[in-house]
């Protein structure tokens, strides 16, 4: 997969890309409006990160030429705007998603993941991890061709730890993706522990193997290991 | 009290002790001046009298005035004169009149008489009454005209001074204007005016500078906060670091979160207050908003065993969609986070009003104070203490009202338009 990242905040930009090569991604980066269209018009991208304030030009300008040169390309405008002018006008352009700084990274891995997966595959694409298995169309779960019926956010949950496998997530990071700026109503994480437990036993009941792993005093982590 | 009420009744009351001090005053000194001449009268027929019994046998007799009398009564032994009023009646006119009577003794032809002059003072008493009445009603009519002509004229000169007082009222900081006033005749209100435009000019140029400064700053946090959460979660994944290094570092990222989110608050609230969300001019329907915000916060509400109880009619408020979603999520969230295990929750909507009621802990606070930005009921919440101003801002900047209520237990707050 090859992404590519306009941003023109260097250390942002250098955090982004070392976590998608982690996740075996190839991401380049464009640190200003000229380098970033000179680079859409040569490569072709599975997915662009557009900060649509750049010092030398504005970003929509950049959407604007990726819909006319490759429509196909998976589209996620990150902004420190998040006035909802910018969104609309963001989203109206033809971008798949729009995050506001700050963000977790692990909130844009598993936003990548969902524009990827819809534009390569038209959602069909399963996702598979050990012994279970997804059916993002049809949001249907099964673990060894058996069933599991999950909550909403349960799914949302299980998405999310598989998008971000292998690596550590924050008790946060988890809460402001599962409920978004309500994130902050959680006066504690009992809320995702008790999440996390459903999960874990409808998991195991079906003879899961245990992939949750609670890392003390941070968050979780979900690995075949 | 209105100014020129004040003053119109400082007059009327200086004006009503003047007059009646006055009239008082007048009918004393003048009821004076007519006794004196009565009894100067009344003197003057005591010495004819008297001249007259002892010349009785060598003189015609004419001694009073018409409308006098004169009494003549012997007695035995003679007493101390003295002057009495006296009232009488009046055989002609037949009603008791008031009369002045002088009584003296006088010794003729060797027999003591007791002497009786009566003066008739009814003409005078009229003439007294006449005259009070008379000056006292030209001096009231001159009093009621000068305190006409004052509040009259009061009104007429103090109208800018209301003019502008009115324009200062309706003065709102946040649609940064400027008070313009057109050239007064009146030298100290045109300069009230002009001290007035000055310093509306400079408020406005201030509070601009303020929203600008708040908004870009926040803007510009973004960004560095953005880096600095992305540092930490690669920290997270380097597998070297100790536990307690992790913990240090998870309150790290813990504060840089909560600081992301507050910076998004305050930003939001200034965008609200500079009223970029403006209303449109059709209602918003609450009622999905409502339930689709409670299929949200379910999870919330089952955990803390909270019932919700709604009663809603399909209506709502004119308002920005965007404005309302925040204003319906802060009311449920703000009702959800400060409720008891097991609490209630009942939510009224109505053509004017949208309720939101809940079970929660006594408050030491005064309920209006909550409104106040990073107002906070508890420290130990992770709340930032902006939901409640961010839903007062929302309602000022659309013109509802929202209001804050204890009744013991029970937390109500009520947005009406």
């Amino acid at each position: 997969m090859k992404l590519l990242l306009i941003e023109d905040e260097k250390a942002l930009a250098t955090s982004i890309q070392n976590y998608f090569q982690r996740e075996n991604f190839i991401c380049e980066w464009a640190s200003d409006y000229e380098s970033a269209i000179e680079k859409i018009n040569i490569y072709k991208y599975d997915c662009v990160l557009v900060d649509i304030m750049l010092p030398d030009g504005d970003g929509l300008n950049a959407v604007r030429e990726l819909k006319r040169k490759n429509p196909e390309t998976g589209i996620i405008i990150i902004s420190a705007k998040n006035s909802l002018d910018d969104r609309i006008e963001g989203l109206n352009l033809g971008s798949d998603d729009y995050l506001t700084k700050p963000f977790h990274l692990s909130e844009l891995n598993a936003r990548v993941q969902a524009v990827i997966r819809r534009r390569n595959f038209q959602g069909n694409q399963q996702i598979r991890f050990g012994k279970i298995n997804i059916e993002p169309q049809e949001h249907f779960v099964a673990v060894e061709g058996q069933e599991i019926i999950l909550t909403r956010k349960e799914y949302d949950l299980l998405i999310y730890l598989i998008a971000n496998k292998n690596r550590v997530l924050t008790k946060e990071s988890i809460a402001e993706h599962l409920w978004g700026d309500d994130a902050d109503l959680m006066d504690n994480f009992d809320f995702i522990y008790t999440h996390i437990k459903n999960l874990r036993k409808k998991l195991m009941d079906k003879g899961c193997p245990d992939y949750l792993r609670s890392i003390y005093g941070v968050g979780y982590k979900f690995s075949e290991q | 009290m209105r100014l020129l009420l004040r003053i119109l009744r400082y007059q009327l009351v200086t004006s009503m002790i003047v007059l009646f001090l006055g009239a008082g005053l007048f009918y004393v000194s003048v009821r004076y001046l007519i006794d004196r001449e009565a009894n100067k009268e009344l003197f003057q027929s005591q010495v004819k009298v008297r001249w007259q019994l002892r010349h009785l046998d060598t003189l015609p007799v004419y001694i009073l005035q018409l409308g006098d009398s004169l009494q003549l009564q012997p007695v035995q032994y003679p007493g101390r004169p003295f002057m009495r009023e006296t009232s009488m009646l009046n055989l002609a006119e037949n009603e008791y009149q008031p009369y002045r009577q002088l009584v003296f003794y006088e010794r003729s032809l060797g027999q003591w008489y007791k002497i009786t002059i009566s003066k008739m003072l009814l003409q005078r008493q009229r003439l007294l009454e006449t005259v009070v009445m008379t000056i006292t009603f030209i001096v009231a009519l001159l009093l009621v005209s000068l305190l006409l002509l004052n509040s009259w004229l009061s009104e007429r000169l103090w109208k800018p001074f209301y003019k502008t007082l009115g324009k200062l009222d309706q003065y709102q900081i946040q649609q940064h204007e400027t008070l313009e006033f057109k050239k007064e005749e009146t030298l100290e209100f045109d300069q009230l005016n002009l001290a007035v435009t000055q310093l509306t000019e400079r408020i406005a140029a201030a509070y601009q500078n303020l929203k600008e400064f708040t908004e870009n700053a926040s803007h510009e946090i973004q960004t560095p906060l953005a880096v600095i959460l992305s540092k930490i979660e690669g920290l997270f994944q380097d597998e070297t670091l100790t536990e307690s290094q992790l913990v240090t570092l998870s309150s790290v990222s813990e504060a840089a979160n909560r600081l992301g989110r507050l910076n998004q608050a305050l930003l939001l609230l200034t965008k609200i207050e500079n009223r970029q969300f403006l209303a449109g001019t059709d209602p918003v329907n609450l009622v999905p908003i409502i339930n689709g915000k409670l299929q949200d916060l379910e999870d919330l509400i089952v955990q803390r065993k909270i019932s919700i109880q709604t009663d809603m009619e399909s209506v709502g408020l004119v308002i920005h969609p965007a404005l309302a979603e925040i204003l319906v999520n802060n009311l449920l969230t703000n009702a959800i986070r400060h409720n008891v295990e097991n609490g209630k929750i009942i939510i009224t909507l109505r053509e004017r009003f949208f309720s939101v009621k809940n079970t929660g802990k006594m408050l030491n606070l005064n309920p209006e104070q909550l409104f106040e930005r990073f107002r906070k009921e508890s420290t130990v919440s992770a709340s930032l203490g902006l939901g409640l101003a961010l839903v007062k801002t929302i309602c000022e900047v659309n013109g509802q009202n929202l209001k804050y209520e204890i009744d013991h237990e029970w937390h109500t707050l009520t947005v009406s338009w």
